[in-house]
């Protein structure tokens, strides 16, 4: 076996090892690159940021524990400009596994930055099933698909929503999506019933929301942690997602090396092989 | 008439729906009928989610009675439903540990076990894909040779040590990647695979309504 087909069967566990060092590195060696900001996530935050204070707005989490790590920063700037304007977020979710929750522990910690209080400033609805017929239904009365909040207290007795009735009193939507449910958010709720809204997904959904930033039925999107982190250098407070990106620049840039690696590898094996033929 | 009495209710109902759209949805007999039928799509989901952890639970029991190969696991997932679904449905106002809220079971167990289990799992993807894309990642012909460039480019573009990188070449690449390939390629391919799905959904949607296709009832 030459030495090009033996690195072609490099032992996949050293591969692992360099990723696991990947990862590590920038834990003791921050590198903090420069973030640039991308036009789908300015024309975002400058929706946001356009809306008039005090707006109730949706803020949604529509993401399983999974794909935390980089959603949770989308979740967690978007709540922090959404307090900073002093605008009321009703969150709610369409996954039954940890939805609320993470709306839960998110608002609760971001809201303790701001001196937000339950149920005046924020609410967290919770969840129900049948996505299509909550976004729909919603439209007409958001009490009447979520009666109480996740704690069981009935919305009546919540001052948030004492001017929140349906989707005519709410100013904007901010979806946080690693799943399919924002495709109905945007068919529902902004094709019929005309609510803005920008959606914050995984960094392999974001492709294809560019097809509905492009149709303008989204103001923009944050395509992946990297969007997290534009969002947090547009609004001055770099966290999670801008740490994040130095891991995820090194990772990739593993990954590139190695793919280079297997094709020199790929063609140079070829070539000895013909030599020897020949 | 088993499968007569489901046709006319999918039939029915569908039209409905379709109906429905066309209609205020407050005002009109057909607006009311299909808000209350969305309204029972809820409730019927809701008990779908009981089945399911009825299922899972009787599953487990009987392969633990039966003494089944790994029947510790099972014994743990029944702790684990257990663990989690009980003080999460008992009423909050008995005692704080009960219910959902800040400082509940339920919140200890999700926040410092399940979300750090759920994330490790997805976590080891970056193993994964990294050994993926060294053995089959290859230029074999030329679809292949774009596909790799372009990603390149894009994994590249998409950190900031390598849109340093890219900034070291003269012209914008960054902002050519984002025009001409996001939003330009990538873009009109979206568009297509949306609209493709969309007509695939409403064909079986037609289907369904019109008792043409009839596999939801277990039958072909």
């Amino acid at each position: 076996m030459s030495f090009w087909d033996q690195m072609q069967q490099m032992d996949r566990r050293w591969i692992y090892l360099m990723v696991g060092i990947a990862v590590i590195i920038p834990f003791i060696v921050p590198a903090k690159f420069p973030v640039s900001v991308t036009p789908e996530v300015q024309t975002f935050f400058d929706a946001v940021e356009a809306l008039p204070d005090s707006s109730a707005v949706m803020l949604v989490f529509d993401y399983y524990p999974s794909t935390m790590a980089e959603t949770t920063p989308m979740a967690v700037v978007g709540a922090r400009h959404l307090f900073r304007k002093d605008c009321r977020i009703i969150t709610l979710s369409n996954i039954p596994l940890g939805g609320p929750s993470l709306a839960e522990a998110v608002t609760r910690e971001v809201a303790a930055e701001y001196g937000k209080v339950y149920g005046v400033d924020y609410v967290n609805l919770g969840y129900k099933y049948g996505y299509v017929s909550v976004l729909k239904g919603m439209g007409l009365s958001i009490e009447s698909i979520f009666p109480t909040d996740n704690s069981g207290t009935p919305l009546s007795e919540l001052p948030i929503m004492d001017s929140v009735k349906n989707y005519e009193d709410i100013a904007f939507v901010f979806e946080v999506a690693d799943n399919a449910t924002a495709d109905y958010w945007i068919s529902i709720v902004n094709a019929g019933y005309s609510v803005p809204m920008g959606v914050g997904a995984t960094a392999v959904m974001a492709p294809k929301f560019y097809a509905f930033v492009g149709a303008g039925q989204i103001v923009g999107l944050l395509g992946g942690m990297k969007g997290a982190a534009e969002y947090e250098i547009l609004l001055g407070q770099p966290d999670a997602a801008f740490r994040g990106m130095d891991i995820q620049s090194l990772v990739h840039l593993l990954i590139i090396g190695l793919v280079v690696l297997g094709n020199v590898g790929y063609f140079m094996g070829r070539q000895h092989k013909r030599g020897l033929k020949l | 008439m088993r499968t007569t009495a489901p046709v006319a209710i999918a039939f029915l109902s569908g039209i409905a729906m379709v109906l429905a759209f066309f209609f205020n949805e407050e005002t009109t007999f057909v607006g009311r009928l299909s808000n209350e039928l969305l309204n029972w799509l809820i409730i019927i989901g809701g008990f779908t989610l009981l089945l399911g952890v009825v299922s899972i639970t009787r599953v487990n029991l009987a392969a633990v009675k039966r003494r089944k190969e790994g029947w510790g696991y099972k014994v743990l997932t029944l702790l684990a439903i257990l663990a989690m679904s009980l003080p999460s449905v008992l009423s909050s106002s008995w005692s704080s540990l009960f219910g959902r809220s800040d400082g509940s079971i339920y919140d200890w167990l999700f926040i410092n076990l399940q979300m750090p289990m759920m994330a490790t799992m997805f976590a080891t993807l970056a193993f994964y894909i990294a050994s993926a894309a060294y053995r089959a990642f290859r230029a074999r012909s030329s679809e292949a040779t774009i596909l790799l460039i372009t990603a390149t480019l894009v994994m590249l573009w998409r950190v900031p040590m390598g849109e340093a990188f890219l900034n070291l070449f003269p012209g914008d690449i960054p902002g050519l990647l984002n025009t001409y390939i996001m939003n330009g390629a990538n873009l009109a391919v979206q568009r297509g695979i949306i609209i493709g799905a969309a007509l695939g959904a409403s064909a079986m949607s037609l289907r369904i309504i019109l008792g043409i296709e009839r596999t939801y009832m277990g039958k072909g």
